[in-house]
């Protein structure tokens, strides 16, 4: 129990950040994120916590290769978007970030499904209030649609654990493939795990909510959910022959609709569902090679990917504006931003001396390898389109191209720091593979990237881009419109659904209400004095309102005539 | 794009691919497109074509709405 876990390292945080202030704030949230970099860093593969629970035993912290791997790299990114982050004001966003990071170590370095699960939800709450930070009312409406989609991923993770148990009697997280048949409960933790990887059509709510954060939060809410996602299939479903589709699927998936869009961190978020596409094709094919090459492609994604989004919040932060056809020839006001997104372009883009080069390579170079020509192909297919649109489209519409009277506000310089600490890690990596090949977690890696092969058809393949870029640029040009995407399932047919079943409903009752009222209003009169509606019937109206007795009461005379007769009748009657 | 840059593209497009041709390139491709030189250029050009002209007909054809659809009430 001597090993310090991480997750720890920042709980600790958040709860200091809520009682601190001003600069005391920004120092421990700084200490904090690098302390639990340092405490990931530390972890050596004797450290476990683990402690047994209703005749259960639960590991709350497992370190192999592959958990340190994810867990360096999700602390380091903590570190950067705390940086970032720290001219945000708000104790509570500060402090959501900090849970939704401690959440994600926590799963990484979960040894059983069942506080996996746990740390999986802790992230799913966390993030949800990263999001609705966003302030808007866009925001507020895509949390909700965001809070839905999770609680049916997490229902589904949670049912097949349960079942996953019920069937083997073990908790322990290790692969779920390889043993004959998959069982029901495997294919529903695919299914819940699948929702957090953001795999089509599961993945609407990524690229619905996460441009609805703040500009602070996105640079988090892309690190984070789909990596833990990619975490777990690495480490439960390697070899599922069905993610190498759906991987090729969503690679390319999200450069279609990359074209399409207008919103500058939406199409970010596309990228982002087209990266993970990488990642799960390599768990699907479940090659020594690919599987390291996922592993080495999240980390650099994760690093490229957050720079790249600090870049696009910095635009938006400067300039207020978010949409490609409202931006346009800033360059000379933001060098420095153009110049460290430019560098998270290149890495996505997989050109040589970038991250992205060294990692992507290995998925697709494992593709050929495995005889999978076709997905090689296509994954090929979706670097150029990834280039297109991060390394050209954005880049030159939103920093270059038709120059639109745009004001600009300086950025604030924590975010041009954190952003240059996410370059220099981006290009580091690129130029030496080595330190992380050397982390990756299945048998040594016998594979060099920088042969003139790999480095020619790469460069061929980035000039090839380009010059369609330039003969097409003209039809580039984004238009002011959305796409539609899945969401649109449950924002048009299911909100006429909820129409129905609930609007409808709670508008019949009220309805039902209303006349009630009208009845008891009609009817109250005519309780109180019953004799109202003979007196109405009758024509006269000067009946009282209330009922009096003596009103209507006879005389007396006529009570003792009527008991005269009805004695004379009887008497009559009998004789 | 200017004629000065048509020209750097062009020897840049050559340079790459005398390099394919020459000994110090050692191909391990798998089939028969890694063996042709400049094939990776053509690959990305033709791609980065298909994938702007397939995307941008898909876009028009079914997914395109103004931006204000979700708030507009349907029709």
């Amino acid at each position: 129990m001597t090993a310090l876990h991480p997750t720890l390292v920042l709980v600790a945080t958040a709860i200091a950040v809520g009682v601190t202030r001003g600069l005391a704030r920004q120092i421990v949230m700084v200490a904090g994120a690098v302390s639990a970099l340092a405490a990931a860093a530390a972890l050596g593969p004797d450290a476990s916590w683990a402690h047994t629970v209703g005749g259960q035993s639960l590991e709350l912290l497992r370190v192999d290769s592959l958990s340190s791997l994810f867990g360096l790299i999700f602390s380091l990114i903590t570190v950067v978007g705390v940086i970032y982050a720290l001219q945000v004001k708000r104790a509570s966003e500060q402090i959501a970030t900090l849970v939704y990071a401690a959440g994600s170590l926590g799963v990484v370095f979960a040894g059983d499904w069942l506080t996996a699960f746990v740390f999986w939800e802790v992230m799913g709450i966390a993030s949800l209030a990263v999001i609705w930070h966003g302030g808007t009312p866009r925001t507020r409406a895509a949390g909700f649609r965001y809070l839905f989609v999770h609680i049916a991923g997490g229902s589904l993770f949670f049912a097949g654990v349960l079942l996953h148990v019920a069937e083997t009697g073990d908790l322990a997280l290790v692969p779920l493939t390889g043993s004959g048949s998959a069982s029901a409960g495997s294919w529903l933790i695919l299914l819940g795990v699948a929702v957090n990887a953001a795999i089509p059509p599961l993945h609407a709510w990524l690229t619905d909510a996460y441009p609805e954060a703040s500009v602070t939060g996105t640079v988090f809410l892309s690190a984070y959910t789909t990596k833990t996602a990619v975490y777990v299939l690495i480490r439960a479903f390697p070899g599922s022959e069905v993610l190498v589709w759906a991987g090729v699927a969503m690679a390319l998936y999200g450069v279609v609709y990359a074209v399409l869009e207008n919103d500058i961190r939406r199409l970010l978020g596309y990228h982002i569902v087209s990266q993970v596409g990488y990642m799960v094709a390599g768990v699907g094919m479940g090659t020594a090679l690919s599987l390291n090459g996922s592993a080495a492609h999240a980390f650099c994604h994760i690093l490229y990917k957050a720079l790249l989004l600090m870049g696009a919040g910095a635009v938006i932060q400067a300039t207020g504006r978010r949409k490609l056809t409202e931006l346009g020839g800033i360059w000379r006001q933001m060098r420095v931003v153009v110049v460290l997104y430019l560098v998270g372009a290149l890495s996505i883009s997989g050109m040589p001396l970038f991250n992205g080069f060294i990692s992507k390579s290995m998925i697709v170079t494992a593709a050929a390898d495995d005889g999978r020509p076709l997905v090689e192909l296509f994954l090929t297919l979706a670097s150029i389109g990834t280039f297109l649109h991060t390394g050209l489209k954005l880049p030159y519409f939103m920093f270059f191209g038709p120059r639109r009277e745009v004001p600009v506000r300086p950025v604030p310089r924590n975010m041009t720091v954190a952003m240059a600490i996410g370059a220099a890690c981006c290009f580091a990596l690129g130029v030496l593979p080595t330190w992380l090949y050397a982390r990756l977690p299945f048998q040594a890696v016998d594979y060099n990237p920088y042969t003139v092969d790999h480095v020619v058809t790469a460069l061929q393949l980035l000039l090839g881009t380009g010059v369609g870029f330039w003969v097409l640029v003209t039809k580039l040009g984004s238009s002011p419109t959305i796409s539609l995407d899945t969401d649109w399932l449950y924002r048009r047919p299911f909100a006429f659904v909820w129409g129905v079943a609930v609007t409808g409903a709670s508008r019949g009752g009220a309805s039902i209400q209303v006349a009630t009222r009208q009845a008891v209003a009609a009817l109250g009169p005519v309780a109180a004095n019953p004799v109202l509606l003979l007196t109405r019937l009758g024509g006269r109206a000067s009946a009282p309102a209330r009922y009096e007795a003596n009103a209507y009461r006879l005389p007396i005379g006529v009570t003792v005539f009527c008991v005269i007769a009805g004695f004379v009748l009887l008497v009559l009657a009998v004789w | 794009m200017t004629r000065r840059g048509l020209l750097w593209t062009g020897v840049a497009a050559a340079m790459l691919v005398i390099v394919e041709l020459m000994p110090v390139h050692e191909s391990h491709g798998h089939h028969w497109w890694h063996l042709l030189p400049g094939f990776d250029l053509l690959y990305g050009f033709v791609g980065c074509v298909a994938i702007i002209l397939i995307s941008k007909a898909i876009g028009a054809a079914w997914l395109e709405r103004t931006e204000t659809y979700y708030e507009d009430p349907p029709e």
